[in-house]
């Protein structure tokens, strides 16, 4: 182990043990959601990535699997009084299943192709989860704010509790994607990725893997958006399935990195401070300017560094390593 | 439907027409730009904005008709499209897929921003417009605004596939889209294809804004309800192709308007999406895309 | 070169950051009384929002006395029992996303200690908001969202001062059933054509409910997509269903866009019946000039209304002077929930939430005190304003009259809505 390997594991733990103790040296409430609305959003980064970092097939559509999540808990709970955490798994099975329903066709599609398709299956299920009556429609689904507490997953009180949900979500995504990579899967996936003929003549069953990184990015995907409909408490297809939100989960692993494990975190933690800090400084204005700078931030980081940060730290590393005669480290193998 | 008669089915009929040429065009500066240098513009929306600001500024300040301005209009949205390549998109040429995406995802809230900014979040019209009113023919009742709208959109259409294969210009541009390294080998200077189709890419949208501008609300968002059906189009047509998307506006017209007609308005866009879906993966390079 | 770029982009995303945190921990003087006040600044709705923003700073304003107003509007007491402290607004934009909306309404309670907030326009982001309000034990007054469910989820903070869904469409056949007897026609055959979001779903329901009821029949029953680029499909079903009664539930662009349809299409039922919001928008005459007329809407309030209530002309005049904008039933609803909230206040003479939530219980201003043509201002037990009543207005020459209840109408109705190609 280098120095820069042990620096970096040194930081990492570091990390994640104020991360640990983050809610309870910080008691502002503000600051509390803030870091649980980059969380939930590190949590949707990791795992889009694992099917569209580590298995290459770009998906603009997965706020279906995020509301697949949502309203699956949601209908569970306020119909059937089932527990929001089995219907947080409940959720995520559906989720997968359909992952694999929709995969099995589309993952004949390449490129720009297989991201247009997965836009129009997630546009196509808010239109008709829109008009379900059955899920109660356009007028969404509310969850009752009584009963607070961990076997109903509602704090009323403090949101420290969804600080500590949120972050086990992520650090799964993290642990199912830092295995997947690891294992012979994540070879075949790096294969399928850089180059998917040679795959296929060495006789790897591209469909198959593929299959299960999308089953994988879809099952963590609508625990999160089970996460999001017990912190807010109301769900409609609006906020749960709407467009912007895939092109927004897409948004945090390209801006930290794509394909890394930690990028999409670096990721969430940029896209969501931006976000919130344009908007909370100039949003009240009604003059359009936190949209200017968040589109112009954006404009600016995919310009000046289009590998997304953690693919400039990679470059900060390469380069140090290099003065340092170190180890050379292929490009694409995260911070 | 107490009262569905044969008029009331061509209307409908007519009416998807003429909304499917306005689909077309916008989307022509779409897969022209696609087809070119594979770079899906999510800021297409906002070109249509920026054209139908631009008609609406010519028309309250200085009395002048959108259909008068609208060459003045073309022009202006080249130069932007020009200055948004040479600004952003030559920097982001070899940078992945996604990170174009990302690029111009930024600009797409970023002139929506830039446009709330300077001219207010109202809803506007143009103030007398030349063509009002409606005429009828045969029992259909077409739009003035919509009809002259739609031929526009024919001419424009026509035009720029004249264009693409019978100047010597445009054979370059399709010539840098079939082969870029061929081309440059032809001596096609690829760097100025590039600005020229976003260039013309952008005037397209700006007609379509102009056009449209006499009979739809203009707001900074407008583009937000375009670039997703605008999208539908290219793939339906085929990426690149001039030709597919002007057919295939029409198509998802017609499917929108009579769909929306038979099955229920409610899942018009569904109906859209899942012709969009079909095609995707029985005929992948769309109607008349390049194999 | 590109690298220096790329380091002066990490250092100016830094740099934002550290202001924004200092922003955040900013002194704030004493006296003031802060409200938080979430709408829709950026985004589709964007335009109504800063429309909202407007009045509830001229309210705000006249409550401080910066403007001086006649008269015994209720804002215009000021605050005495607060030795005249000033309320200031604290506007939060929640871009039409309940989790936005949500992220906002705690920020204002916890970062600029808000003792009350207003909002949200949008029914679903009210929604989300409201329970933020209910966490924290902070007041939530709610002007201008119409869905029912807001007030039958038990809440103890939360204050709604229009009225519902339920009244205004329960309004709807009261007043079909009144224009009935007036002019001695029929009108049972209905068509619905509501957008797909809580509000048009929430109306749909309930408007088939009270049909069946009330012995009306829905011929044609629509939910259309929001922002549609075109609506022939939807109007052709409305022409072949032929009802003799539209009721419509939009927001403004699809007003506009479905009139203008209206329009090319020759499409011209004898009632059409409007769900406020994109109806009573300023935007919506100003874009379709006399296109725009004859058309019926649900409100709460109108313009024409001074001549009974001569508060209505004296803050509409101001509210032009400053804004360059009449009042409309969004803005007048906005401005009079702001005033309710200084009126509690004031009477509670604290900032304690529990003392405001107490005084806002206790709210019994009197009908002649405020700009809406209710019968007054006081809450039941759920929260919900049991003085609130509806109006139907009507477009008339590019002017909204009042023509029911027919006692304090100003015009009489226009029936049948006019041909196309006669006007």
């Amino acid at each position: 182990m280098d120095r820069l390997t042990l620096v970096k594991r040194i930081l990492g733990l570091a990390v994640l043990i104020v991360a640990l103790g983050f809610p309870l040296i910080v008691t502002q409430p503000t600051m509390v959601n803030f870091a649980i609305l980059i969380l939930m959003a590190a949590q949707l980064g990791v795992a889009w990535n694992i099917l569209g970092g580590y298995a290459g097939q770009v998906s603009l559509g997965h706020a279906v699997f995020y509301g697949i999540g949502a309203y699956t808990s949601s209908v569970l709970a306020a119909k059937f009084g089932l527990s929001p955490w089995l219907g947080m798994l409940a959720g995520g099975a559906i989720a997968s299943g359909f992952a694999l329903l929709i995969g099995w066709p589309c993952f004949r599609l390449k490129g720009h192709y297989f991201a247009m398709a997965t836009l129009a299956i997630a546009a196509i299920v808010e239109v008709l989860v829109t008009n379900w009556d059955y899920v109660e429609g356009a007028i969404g689904i509310y969850l009752p704010m009584t009963n607070s507490g961990w076997a109903g997953m509602v704090f009323t009180r403090s949101k420290t509790p969804y600080f500590y949900i949120a972050l086990g979500l992520l650090l799964l995504s993290l642990l199912v994607s830092r295995i997947l990579q690891k294992s012979y899967i994540g070879y075949y996936f790096r294969a399928i990725k850089e180059d998917p003929d040679a795959a296929r003549s060495l006789g790897i069953n591209l469909a198959r893997y593929k299959l299960v990184a999308i089953a994988a990015s879809a099952f963590l995907t609508a625990m999160g958006g089970t996460l999001y409909a017990q912190k807010e408490l109301f769900i409609d297809p609006g906020s749960v399935l709407a467009g912007s939100l895939s092109i927004k989960i897409a948004l945090i692993a390209i801006l930290g990195g794509v394909g890394t494990l930690f990028g999409p975190v670096v990721g969430a933690l940029v896209l969501i401070a931006i976000e919130e800090f344009t908007r909370q400084i100039f949003g009240s204005t009604g003059m359009g300017t936190d949209m200017i700078i968040y589109g112009g931030i954006i404009v600016i980081i995919a310009m000046f560094s289009p590998g997304g940060i953690a693919g400039l730290l990679g470059e900060w590393e390469r380069a140090w390593r290099a003065r340092r005669k170190l180890v050379y480290t292929p490009p694409g193998d995260g911070i | 439907m107490t009262h569905l008669t044969m008029t009331m089915l061509a209307q409908t009929i007519v009416s998807g027409l003429m909304i499917g040429l306005i689909y077309a065009l916008i989307a022509v500066g779409l897969t022209l730009i696609f087809g070119v240098m594979d770079i899906v513009n999510f800021a297409h929306g906002e070109f249509l904005m920026l054209g139908m600001y631009a008609s609406f500024w010519g028309a309250s300040l200085f009395f002048l008709d959108p259909l008068f301005t609208l060459p003045l209009t073309a022009l202006m949205l080249f130069a932007v499209g020009v200055l948004v390549y040479r600004l952003v998109i030559r920097r982001i040429l070899a940078a992945p897929m996604l990170s174009q995406i990302f690029a111009t995802f930024g600009m797409m809230i970023l002139l929506r921003g830039l446009a709330q900014f300077l001219w207010k979040p109202d809803h506007r019209t143009v103030p007398h417009a030349l063509v009002e009113g409606k005429i009828t023919l045969f029992g259909l009742q077409l739009g003035t605004p919509q009809l002259t709208a739609s031929l526009g959109a024919v001419l424009v259409t026509g035009g720029l596939w004249w264009f693409l294969n019978r100047t010597r210009l445009g054979t370059a541009l399709e010539a840098t889209s079939i082969d870029r390294e061929a081309a440059t080998l032809m001596g096609i200077n690829s760097e100025r294809m590039f600005a020229l189709a976003w260039g013309i890419g952008a005037a397209c949208a700006g007609i379509a804004g102009a056009l449209l501008s006499t009979y739809f609300p203009i707001f900074p968002e407008v583009g937000a309800d375009f670039i997703l059906v605008a999208f539908v189009v290219v793939v339906l047509g085929g990426f690149g192709s001039v030709a597919g998307a002007f057919w295939a506006g029409i198509i998802v017209g017609e499917v929108e308007v009579l769909g929306g007609f038979f099955v229920g308005p409610a899942y018009k866009n569904a109906l859209v999406l899942s012709l969009f879906l079909l095609v995707l993966l029985f005929r992948p390079r769309g109607l008349m895309g390049k194999a | 070169m590109k690298r220096l770029f790329r380091g002066l982009g990490l250092g100016a995303l830094g740099c934002l950051l550290l202001a924004s945190a200092g922003l955040m921990g900013a002194a704030r003087a004493e006296d003031e009384i802060r409200i938080g006040a979430i709408y829709p600044l950026t985004g589709a709705a964007a335009g109504t929002g800063v429309e909202l923003k407007a009045a509830a700073e001229l309210a705000a304003a006249i409550v401080n006395k910066e403007i001086p107003l006649p008269g015994n509007l209720a804002a215009g007491a000021g605050m005495p029992n607060l030795k005249g402290a000033k309320i200031k607004l604290i506007f939060g934009d929640h871009q039409g996303n309940p989790q936005v909306g949500a992220t906002e309404a705690e920020r204002l309670i916890t970062q600029e200690h808000v003792v009350a907030l207003i909002g949200c326009y949008f029914s679903n982001v009210t929604a989300t908001a409201s329970q933020v309000a209910e966490r924290y034990g902070v007041p939530f007054l709610n002007a201008s969202s119409s869905s029912t469910p807001l007030t039958e989820r038990g809440f103890k903070w939360f204050f709604r001062t229009s009225p519902h869904d339920d009244l205004f469409v329960a309004n709807f056949y009261d007043f079909l059933k009144a224009v009935e007897q007036k002019k001695g026609v029929q009108l049972r055959k209905l068509a619905l054509f509501n957008e797909n979001t809580l509000w048009g779903g929430e109306t749909t329901k309930i408007e088939v409910k009270l049909a069946e009821e009330q012995g009306f029949t829905v011929a044609e029953k629509i939910l259309y997509p929001a922002k549609s680029t075109q609506m022939t499909s939807e109007v052709q079903r409305l022409k072949a269903a032929d009802p003799q009664v539209l009721m419509q539930s939009s927001y403004l662009g699809d007003a506009i866009l479905s009139m203008k349809t209206y329009k090319e299409l020759g499409f011209a039922p004898p009632m059409v019946l409007a769900n406020d919001a994109g109806f009573s928008d300023s935007e919506y005459l100003k874009t379709l000039g006399k296109d725009g007329n004859f058309v019926l809407s649900r409100e709460v309030w109108a313009l024409d209304l001074a001549d009974r209530n001569p508060l209505i002309k004296q803050v509409n005049d101001l509210m032009k002077g400053r804004n360059g904008v009449n009042l409309n039933g969004n803005s007048a609803r906005v401005f009079t929930g702001v005033a309710v909230l200084a009126d509690a206040i004031n009477r509670a003479g604290s900032t304690q939430p529990e003392a405001i939530r107490k005084a806002l219980q206790e709210t019994n201003i009197p009908a002649d005190q405020i700009i809406m043509p209710w019968k007054g201002i006081k809450f039941d037990e759920k929260g919900q304003n049991s003085l609130g009543t509806g109006i139907i207005v009507q477009v008339q020459n590019e002017q909204y009259r009042t023509v029911w209840p027919f006692d304090i109408a100003t015009a009489d109705i226009v029936y049948p809505f006019p041909k196309w190609e006669g006007r």
